[in-house]
């Protein structure tokens, strides 16, 4: 199931390794994840559910949804899909809860208290590494603030590194470039920059009990550290969707972002005939790239009564002869250990199934394009607001003009703070960089700060006038009033 | 929202919710939980769920035997799983004093019935926990029967049993005043209208301070920030809850699978902060690797805070007020509320509906502090 021929990415691979696959020699590359070296041998149920038994398989494929846990080296509950492959893994299918390795000394004391190692302090730290928070480090940087920029992928570059399609216009310098190339045009202006990058690194969390600083417990490889900012900006995008219909926890039924991982990065097809839950950009674009990639894609349904996303990208996929389905749904999921067919059926006007129009198609891949819910776990735990805005995506961290949170020096950006796209991404990375820059109250020229602060925004707003930006622009509206609403409690 | 009923409970946690059900099922159905934001958000969806029937004073032995008892009942009554397990708990004695205290405790509890153990650092290895590291312990109590159970499930069991008899709640509802008319209790007015009762009953955790100042009266309670961590799920590996006053810890396995525990700072400063510090997971992981080496490396997925509503003898304050008859507290339960809850709940229900209490709940009224009547329990972590 490897891709071997693209017409516009080629794959480097690491060095082939062998490891280990309940007691089965598998191969793979060195530093593709270990789901998706399974994937390409063909092995696609990763482990057992707690309660049920039941197979599983990976869905997210960027470490948020726990679905793909398996038993590593005789450590339990470790995620495969974001785990990168070594020669000699034992790699084993967990069907239980997972045992921890007895041990005969404990790590800790009767005195002490466990500290991780200590990263100093910085003015500026930023959590994520995708468009938004290198943009952030990048403006901060051109101000000559330093700050340190945190991913736990190995890879900068955030959702940009698995997007292959030229992007639209939008930005004047970024249109018809293509998604993972921006990600390296961010990354080499940061070079410039007084700014450290930190991948591979999770940040566990964040604390705000110590001001004005904002401490950053990290992870890498196992080991831990902390970090201590005075500002700090959350760049950490989003989740997928799940959508709930029968045996809808079936290996095969993936997340669109999981699929182009797979499919972009790892050079891996997620399987030989699809069909596309979503007709979103999001759908239609990863419908495309299936096609491009040789994958077979059945149709793509959407229970809304017209296509979401542009219609460009839905006129690209259909000249291709793949049908889309409008007021469509999927009823439920069928096969054993895996996805074998799907059954799909109208919808009507209020959203349900209409009897009798039921049909059954065979797939091996249900790609689930369903919307983003913003990452704000971090935003949370340091004590930020939330609000409810639907058309952000749920539940966002309560902020102002400046992306600024009800924390004071906390700021959040990009899909984070709502769902939006990479362009939107950049320039609210831009802001939120400046207006932290402006809270730290270094010495800065003044008017050029405010200058570009004020060219980001006007950036913002031109995007959000636009014929897609109707609704984010909506939710942003929203929350101005609501974050307003709560009253001057900063 | 109703505009009166016969009893208004202010709070949805397992206090509030379980004298709901006892109230109705003595045939008061017609009662209202006023919950501020949704049920378990206060103390109980943050607790440990451990439930002990080892204390130090013969009183409080008595309310956890008997909380126990209806523990056990309860699955069965309320036709739901509350995960209740008799696991044990197992209490390490660091210290001089500890062992000389566990074991005047021994004594009482032996005398009420219970069955404990002391065990030596060999026999909690041989008989209790293979891997506990027992360093530094220089003995433990141990009883087979005391227990742990889920307090969101237990929660929602007795919630919706209330539901079944009658009773409506009322989520995201805040109460704003308590009202009085003629020297009495008169209702409560809520941030989505009023609702006249001759009875309220407070049981509020440690908001029930403000929600009591609004009727003039002054409960000494006083809120203290207590953090928790869960772990990962891991096959079984061990049974009882494992606690120390001295040392100061206490954690134990959750049917999930999950290890959740935590420690009380002694320096944490009162207040309402529910916020989660580095400073506890540091010690709380250090403390957990120290006892059982096997949890090295486990991963920590989540750690939250919630409060203990404390009170000068660390005892709840329950009955009505002199000063305002009709006007219930069911608050100040300073740490251990989940595990006497259910005969703390049958106790007030008696009293509020004028039947004799089977325990004596009158050593534990807000007279206690007026006339100086203070016990101290010294089994508090
Ligand atoms: C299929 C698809 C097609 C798209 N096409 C377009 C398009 O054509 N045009 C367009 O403008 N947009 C497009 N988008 C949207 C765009 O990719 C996103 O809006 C953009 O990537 C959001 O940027 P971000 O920086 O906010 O988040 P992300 O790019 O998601 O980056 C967040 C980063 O933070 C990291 N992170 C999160 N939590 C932590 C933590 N605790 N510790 C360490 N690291 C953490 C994540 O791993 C990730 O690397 C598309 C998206 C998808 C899925
Ligand atoms: C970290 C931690 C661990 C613990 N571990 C244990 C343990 O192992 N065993 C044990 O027995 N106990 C334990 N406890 C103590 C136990 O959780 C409490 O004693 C018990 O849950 C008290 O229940 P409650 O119903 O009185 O209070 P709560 O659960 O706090 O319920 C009070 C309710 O009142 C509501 N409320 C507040 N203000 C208003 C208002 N104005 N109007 C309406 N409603 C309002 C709140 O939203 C809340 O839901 C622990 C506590 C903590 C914090």
């Amino acid at each position: 199931m490897r891709i071997r021929e693209h017409p516009i990415l080629e794959f480097e691979r690491g060095r082939e390794v062998e490891f280990d696959f309940d007691g089965r020699r598998l191969c793979g590359h060195e530093g593709e994840t270990i789901a998706a070296a399974l994937h390409a041998s063909g092995v696609r149920v990763l482990r057992k559910s707690i309660r049920h038994g039941r197979p599983r398989g990976f869905f997210c494929a960027i470490g948020r949804c726990s679905s793909c846990l398996m038993t590593v080296d005789g450590v339990p509950n470790v995620m495969t899909c974001v785990t990168p492959l070594r020669r000699g893994m034992k790699v084993e299918t967990q069907t239980g809860k997972g045992t921890l390795a007895a041990e005969a000394k404990g790590a800790g004391s009767i005195a002490g208290d466990g500290s991780g190692s200590d990263l100093g302090t910085v003015p500026l730290a930023i959590v994520g590494a995708g468009p938004a928070g290198l943009s952030a480090a990048v403006y901060a940087g051109r101000l000559g603030v330093e700050s340190v920029v945190v991913d736990e992928n190995e890879v900068p570059g955030g959702q940009l590194i698995k997007q292959t399609h030229m992007f639209f216009g939008s930005l004047e310098h970024y249109a018809r470039v293509r998604g993972v190339d921006i990600g390296t045009q961010l990354c080499r202006e940061l070079e410039k920059c007084p700014s450290k990058l930190l991948t591979g690194t999770t940040v566990l969390g964040l604390y705000t009990d110590d001001p004005p600083w904002k401490t950053l417990s990290l992870m890498k490889n196992g080991v831990r550290g902390e970090l201590r900012a005075r500002t700090v900006v959350l760049a950490t995008g989003a989740s997928e969707n799940m959508l709930a219909f029968e045996n809808c926890d079936l290996p095969g039924v993936y997340g669109a972002g999981a699929v182009q991982t797979l499919m972009n990065v790892y050079g891996v097809a997620p399987g030989e005939r699809v069909l596309m839950v979503g007709a979103g950009n999001i759908g239609l674009i990863v419908g495309y790239q299936l096609l491009q990639a040789a994958v077979d894609v059945a149709a793509v349904i959407d229970a809304m009564d017209e296509i979401g996303g542009y219609h460009v990208h839905a006129a690209k996929i259909r000249r291709m002869g793949v049908p889309i389905l409008t007021s469509h749904t999927i009823l439920s999921a069928g096969g054993t250990d895996r996805v074998e067919r799907a059954t799909i059926s109208r919808v009507d006007s209020d959203w349900q199934p209409v009897e009798g129009t039921e049909r059954t198609i065979d797939v091996d891949t249900i790609c689930l394009a369903v919307g983003l819910t913003p990452n704000c776990e971090l935003a949370s735990m340091a004590g930020c607001d939330d609000e409810y805005v639907p058309e952000l995506g749920g539940l966002v961290s309560a902020h102002d003009a400046d992306l600024e949170t009800s924390v004071p020096g906390v700021f959040i950006a990009g899909d984070a703070s709502g769902i939006e796209e990479a362009s939107t991404a950049m320039l609210e990375g831009r802001l939120a960089g400046l207006a932290a820059v402006e809270r730290l109250e270094v010495e800065v020229d003044r008017e050029k700060l405010l200058a570009m602060k004020e060219e980001a925004a006007s950036g913002l707003s031109e995007l959000r006038a636009g014929p897609f930006g109707d609704r984010p622009r909506l939710g942003k509206e929203r929350m101005l009033a609501l974050a307003a609403s709560r009253g001057g409690d900063r | 929202m109703r505009t009166s009923a016969d009893c208004v409970i202010i709070g949805g946690g397992v206090v509030g919710t379980a004298i709901a059900y006892y109230l109705a099922k003595r045939g008061m159905t017609d009662c209202v939980i006023v919950e501020a934001d949704y049920l378990s958000s206060g103390a109980t969806g943050r607790c440990g769920g451990g439930i002990r029937q080892q204390w130090s004073t013969e009183a409080n032995t008595r309310l956890a035997i008997e909380s126990v008892r209806l523990f056990a009942g309860l699955e069965d009554e309320l036709d739901a799983d509350i995960e209740f397990l008799q696991g044990g708990y197992l209490v390490l004695a660091y210290t001089e004093e500890d062992e000389e205290q566990f074991k005047k405790n021994v004594e009482l509890q032996r005398g009420l019935g219970l069955d404990v153990q002391i065990l030596s650092p060999a026999d909690i290895n041989e008989k209790v926990v293979p891997e506990l590291n027992v360093e530094g312990v220089r003995m433990a109590t141990y009883c087979a029967q005391d227990a742990s159970a889920n307090p969101f499930l237990t929660t929602q069991a007795y919630a919706d049993a209330a539901r079944r008899l009658g009773v409506s709640i009322e989520l995201f509802t805040p109460v704003t005043k308590i009202l009085t008319e003629r020297g009495r209790v008169a209702g409560v007015e809520t941030a989505r209208g009023t609702i006249r009762a001759p009875l309220v009953v407070n049981a509020a955790g440690s908001h029930s301070v403000p929600i009591a100042a609004t009727a003039g009266i002054d409960l000494p309670i006083t809120p203290y920030r207590r953090e928790i961590l869960v772990t990962e799920p891991l096959e079984r590996f061990f049974h009882p809850m494992i606690i120390s006053f001295s040392f100061g810890i206490y954690f134990r396995q959750v049917k999930h699978g999950a290890v959740i525990g935590g420690y009380g700072d002694p320096a944490e400063p009162p207040g309402f902060n529910e916020t989660s510090s580095l400073k506890f997971l540091r010690t709380m992981s250090w403390k957990l690797s120290h006892l059982m080496p096997r949890l090295n490396n486990v991963k920590v997925v989540r750690q939250w805070a919630g409060l203990y509503d404390m009170t000068p003898d660390a005892q709840p304050i329950l009955g009505e007020l002199d000063e305002l008859p009709g006007f219930f507290q069911a608050n100040g339960f300073s740490g251990h509320g989940f595990m006497i809850c259910p005969k703390v709940a049958v106790l007030l229900a008696q009293a509020i509906t004028g039947e004799e209490p089977d325990l004596d709940i009158e050593r534990l009224s807000a007279r206690r502090f007026t006339d100086g009547r203070i016990t101290q329990d010294r089994s508090v972590v």
